[in-house]
């Protein structure tokens, strides 16, 4: 396909994409989207928690300290903190760090037992923490009648994919953590050239092709699609997963003998999304992170996203950020004609480091913080859009600011979704996993080859 | 006439007996606070670092931890630990770069050397030197952005204004690619100090090579040059050291892909080490890492320096 740009798109583009790209996102997410939250005093009343059968005030006077990752949650929570402090007299001191610096940080202070932190996040690497001893389980707190009211709390208003993935994705029995954000596959179009090019949004695979070709042959200066091409695990294989749940097959047929990486699903999704990329997705697609995505698709040079997190929604329709702005439309991610919706959800959890010197005083804070008030005002009162809790997907008021579509897709998703399992060794076996797929990607290696190869690195390292 | 009765040493107090100590000793008390500091940050790690190398030490088997594991860290490193891989892909790196780095840097401060203007002289040096005061993670973070095959600003020059196609140069050329923008990156460091060792040639010496007559090159090939060589090593030296460790730049920039396409042996412990928890095994690597690195300056120091640039 020609492209034909002018000095002005040129400009324009590579603005947004610097803006994209500088706005250090997490997984997804982007400070574009943190804040929003009005500063002065919170609306959040204290009549909200002292409702709860909770003694708040068992642990007044001590602290905790927070070691959390740069993401819009912790501006989006940071204003109402001190009602917290004032309902259980307990201080709160944030140590707050870019994603990568922090995942450094937080393997010295586990690892090496400082116990600077009482709380942190966790993500992939709950497993890999859990067994090593350097988290706490929650149980012995949620069965303390002084720290838990099960009435209040609304346990089951959480999504299950963020309770199934507090429990290690299944690999734990106990609670690892209390989710804080999740995040959904949704898949992002162009309702301008879909309208232009009398597109129907794709429910198949085989019709997100077909709607993809048509773009990247007849669109000008637009590409079919695009797709996170970049290996590290949370890139090229935090998309795909989806698309082998939705094949029928699953990361793990038989832990920790059977990796599932090279059975027909799997090699089906990875055929599918690999054919999809090198046809109809940019140049160099192998080496595309979730922020080129974002950018490109905001810039738009893109017709799609098959599927991302549903957090680039408040991004692409953000005019300040986005050149397509009024033009993006939302909907669920395909799936094969004889397969099952099922897409991928990945949720922030935060947990009580097993040095922690209050770890009362930090389980009460993430009770407080995943509860149903504090989640509500967060994402009326910011531009949040990551609640765990359903019923703020169903709040009127939150649909209508985030967008009626919007809402109803996450809401079917995340109700639709499951975790990936991450096992202790997958920060090892996700890393081989995604080379693989990103050498796949680039055209240096068949798919087969390369999920076979992934799958015995990863039998390999968990047989060890 | 009465002998001078002779003095016995003082049978001294504790304070005497200190101040004999110390100004018999005194070089080597001098010497004392470099040796503990060299002690703390040099020799300590290296010899933790050793310990860590042969011995079980990832950090998600806690049950293992500290158990004597032989060589086995070395041989798991450099048969399925990718480590042969990435020491080719880094002396690859290393030699680009720095054939790059060294020929550039030479020829701009000698095109600076020649301007006539002391102001353009000035404007140019500040112009050379400015990609040096961007770090490293930054210019990566920018560079992908430009290098973006759809929005990014190279692939448009390139596309629009040759007749060629740009490649996907993250993708398609990438470890040329970091070696180039290393070499945008570091030339500067080089120019800066080619250029101060060219301004000290004396006027003498290239007004006597100009008298007989010594075409430019002549000039450069028997005058400059020889003059220069200390100025040389040392700057090869020192860049020498510092692209082994390059690590930011290429982390962001590909994070050690395509595949392992990049993967550069400061990545390769990093990973070892962080994001598998096996610092053991990234141990090995990085003693392995250090003793051939101490081991190539030596010899370039020896042979090089002492024999050929101050005999």
């Amino acid at each position: 396909m020609t492209i034909q740009r002018n000095r002005r798109d040129f400009i324009k583009t590579t603005s947004v994409g610097l803006l994209g790209g500088l706005a250090g996102c997490t997984r997804g997410g982007s400070s574009d989207d943190s804040g929003g939250a009005e500063s002065g005093n919170p609306s959040l009343s204290l009549n909200e928690y002292e409702n709860a059968d909770i003694d708040w005030q068992q642990f007044e006077g001590s602290s905790i300290n927070i070691g959390a990752v740069q993401h819009p949650w912790v501006s989006a929570i940071e204003p109402v903190v001190p009602v917290f402090e004032e309902l259980t007299g307990v201080e709160v001191n944030w140590n707050v760090l870019p994603e990568q610096e922090y995942r450094t940080k937080r393997l010295t202070d586990v690892g090496t037992g400082a116990g600077e932190w009482d709380v942190f996040f966790v993500d992939q690497v709950v497993n890999q923490f859990r067994e090593a001893g350097w988290i706490q389980p929650l149980d012995p707190y949620f069965a303390d009648d002084s720290m838990y009211d099960e009435d209040w709390y609304a346990m089951d208003d959480l999504f299950e994919a963020t309770r199934w993935q507090a429990h290690g994705g299944g690999y734990s029995d106990t609670w690892t953590g209390s989710p804080i954000t999740v995040e959904v596959q949704t898949q992002f179009y162009r309702t301008d050239l879909y309208e232009e090019h009398g597109l129907e949004v794709a429910e198949t695979f085989e019709e997100f092709r077909s709607n993809a070709r048509t773009l990247h042959e007849k669109a000008p200066d637009v590409i079919g699609t695009t797709g996170r091409g970049q290996q590290g695990y949370g890139m090229n294989i935090y998309v795909l997963n989806t698309f082998i749940r939705e094949h029928g097959a699953q990361l793990w047929d038989d832990y920790p003998d059977n990796s599932g990486l090279d059975s027909e699903g799997a090699l089906s999704a990875a055929e599918w999304y690999v054919n999809l990329l090198q046809d109809y997705g940019p140049g160099g697609v192998a080496s595309q992170t979730w922020s080129d995505v974002l950018s490109t698709m905001q810039s738009g040079r893109a017709g799609h996203i098959v599927s991302d997190a549903n957090l680039f929604w408040p991004n692409l329709v953000d005019q300040e950020t986005s050149d397509v702005a009024e033009d993006i439309g939302v909907a669920k991610v395909p799936a094969p004609v004889d397969g099952e919706f099922a897409p991928n959800a990945y949720a922030w959890q935060i947990s009580i480091s097993e040095n922690a010197s209050n770890p009362e005083g930090a389980f009460l804070f993430m009770l407080w913080a995943s509860s149903e008030p504090t989640n509500t005002w967060i994402h009326l009162n910011s531009s949040a859009a990551f609640s765990v809790r359903q019923s703020v997907w169903e709040n009127e008021e939150f649909r209508s600011r985030v967008g009626e579509n919007f809402a109803q897709v996450t809401l079917e998703s995340l109700q639709a979704a499951a975790p990936d399992p991450f096992d202790s060794y997958y920060p090892q076996w996700g890393q081989t996993y995604s080379e693989e797929l990103q050498t796949a990607i680039g055209g240096n290696q068949d798919v087969k080859e390369a999920m076979t190869s992934a799958a015995t690195v990863a039998e390999g390292i968990t047989s060890e | 006439m009465s002998t001078p009765t002779q003095t016995t040493p003082p049978n001294g107090s504790g304070l005497s007996r200190f101040r004999e100590l110390w100004n018999d000793y005194l070089p080597y008390w001098f010497m004392t606070p470099m040796v503990i500091v060299m002690l703390l940050i040099t020799i300590f790690p290296g010899a933790y670092d050793l310990y860590l190398s042969l011995v079980k030490y990832n950090l998600a088997n806690p049950a293992t931890i500290g158990q004597f594991n032989g060589l086995t860290n070395f041989e798991t490193a450099f048969t399925s630990g990718g480590a042969v891989n990435s020491f080719t892909l880094t002396i690859l790196f290393v030699a680009g770069a720095l054939a790059l780095e060294t020929s550039i840097g030479f020829v701009l401060a000698a095109l600076v050397t020649g301007v006539r203007s002391s102001w353009m002289r000035t404007f140019y040096r500040i112009a050379f030197i400015l990609p040096m005061a961007v770090a490293p993670v930054s210019l990566a973070t920018i560079t992908r952005i430009m290098l973006n095959t759809e929005i990014g600003v190279i692939p448009y020059l390139i596309g629009d204004f040759t007749p060629f196609t740009a490649p996907s140069f993250l993708s398609d050329v990438p470890l040329l690619t970091i070696i180039l923008v290393d070499t945008w990156n570091w030339t500067p460091f080089m120019f800066i100090i080619f250029y101060a060792g060219m301004s000290s040639v004396p006027e003498t010496l290239l007004e006597a090579s100009r008298v007989d007559g010594a075409p430019l090159w002549r000039r450069y090939l028997h005058v400059i040059i020889p003059y220069m060589k200390p100025v040389l090593f040392v700057a090869i030296l020192i860049r020498l050291i510092d692209l082994f460790r390059t690590f930011g730049l290429v982390f962001t920039l590909t994070h050690g892909g395509p595949g392992t396409a990049t993967e550069l042996v400061s990545i390769n412990i990093f990973q070892t080490g962080f994001t598998f928890v096996d610092l053991g095994g990234a141990a090995a690597v990085a003693v392995v890492y250090l003793v051939g690195i101490v081991a190539l300056c030596n010899v370039l120091i020896i042979k090089i320096g002492f024999e050929g640039v101050w005999d």
